[in-house]
């Protein structure tokens, strides 16, 4: 797990990247507790959402899980193969399985979110 | 287990619009609870409830079900045919010990289920996934089988298909609580189409006569109060009651053609 990730408290991730960009994906964490996942949903390019708003949705055999925006911003890519491969999310959550890239309103609200370490403080209590 | 008191909702019958607003509002009092709720109910016509991202067009092309009152559920799974089955909604802070993980809340429900039914002569037992396992995408739920599914002994199966799914339930999984949505199927559906109607509880053990849903619900009630360590606390009216506009309001969603349509 690379250590320039901040994560949400409902276990999404996110990356800086150059351009004032940001990569965002769920964590190993939670892909291994939702279990065999069977379909996703993905928000349209475009679409402005605020910190804690949904992104999408992702389906296992028992559950559908919200996911939610770190930050607040402009989706402005999606990973459309992913919800065909979505065993890459188990393979590789924090390279190609990433989810979303999003362009932040705001940088200084990346400040809000928990560092590796607090991360996995959080999943470990 | 912390909570000393588990708030249950005893709700009249309603349609499936109505029943999915209910639902999102148990979600609200588990996170003001801060612990498990339980809300038992039922459907005031049989109408089937589809699993929040089945194809409506697999609704469509089951002839067994045509003519029913359809809605879509914010939670996942499959198709299930309500109207003679015991439905209940669950929902916990995902700080509970049952909200941690998807797997924790379903084996919870459905291990107290267990304990009920031995006592009134089933053993029915918790399913363990089989590599002969029909397709977990099938389109009714109790033709789906997974593991911690509730599955049950009959003279009348088939080898090949295993013991019948008798109880199954699926999350909605929201950013603070954890929503579930699970039915016991007490007996077949005349509602559906024979060919795709499933043995219930009565055809299990050879009773002419159905259980009333109450008749199960209060001692699995009671079961699950036991494993928390908590008082039942029969909420004084029903969840609906007294908040007709919210309902209203969130039922509305549910009611959308866009809703039932999204996929």
């Amino acid at each position: 797990m690379a250590a320039d990730l901040k994560f949400a408290k409902t276990h999404e991730w996110i990356r800086p990247e150059a351009g004032g960009l940001a990569t965002v994906g769920i964590s190993a964490y939670a892909v291994e507790a939702l279990t065999d996942l069977v379909f996703m949903q993905l928000p349209p390019v475009g679409k402005k959402v605020k910190a804690g708003e949904s992104i999408g949705e992702i389906e296992s055999v028992k559950a559908v899980s919200d996911m939610y925006a770190p930050v607040s911003g402009e989706i402005v890519e999606v990973n459309a193969t992913l919800p065909n491969q979505l065993e890459t999310l188990g393979k590789d959550p924090y390279g190609a399985g990433w989810i979303v890239r999003i362009k932040p309103d705001d940088p200084a609200e990346l400040a809000n979110l928990l560092d590796r370490p607090a991360y996995e403080a959080l999943v470990k209590s | 287990m912390t909570a000393a008191v588990l708030p249950v909702w005893w709700d009249d019958a309603a349609d499936g619009p109505t029943n999915m607003a209910a639902d999102e509002l148990l979600a609200d009092e588990a996170a003001r609870h801060g612990g498990l709720v339980i809300r038992i109910y039922s459907w005031s016509k049989p109408s089937v409830s589809l699993g929040a991202f089945q194809p409506l067009a697999e609704a469509d092309a089951c002839a067994a079900i045509a003519g029913l009152p359809l809605v879509r559920r914010p939670s996942g799974g499959g198709a299930i045919v309500h109207g003679t089955d015991l439905t209940y909604a669950a929902a916990v802070p995902k700080t509970h010990p049952w909200g941690a993980t998807p797997q924790a809340l379903y084996d919870a429900m459905h291990t107290a289920m267990v304990a009920v039914l031995a006592a009134n002569g089933m053993p029915a037992r918790l399913h363990q996934a089989a590599a002969t396992d029909p397709p977990a995408d099938a389109f009714l739920c109790f033709a789906r089988r997974s593991a911690g599914d509730l599955v049950a002994p009959w003279a009348g199966g088939h080898a090949a298909v295993g013991d019948p799914k008798i109880m199954g339930s699926a999350q909605r999984r929201l950013g603070t609580t954890v929503l579930q949505h699970g039915s016991l199927l007490l007996a077949a559906n005349r509602a559906v189409g024979e060919e795709a109607r499933l043995p219930g509880l009565a055809e299990l053990l050879g009773r002419d006569d159905a259980w009333e849903p109450r008749q199960i619900a209060a001692p699995w009630l009671d079961a699950i109060a036991r494993t928390v360590g908590a008082a039942i606390d029969h909420q004084p009216g029903a969840l609906c009651r007294g908040r007709e506009s919210t309902i209203d309001a969130h039922a509305r969603r549910f009611r959308d053609r866009q809703w039932t349509a999204r996929r």
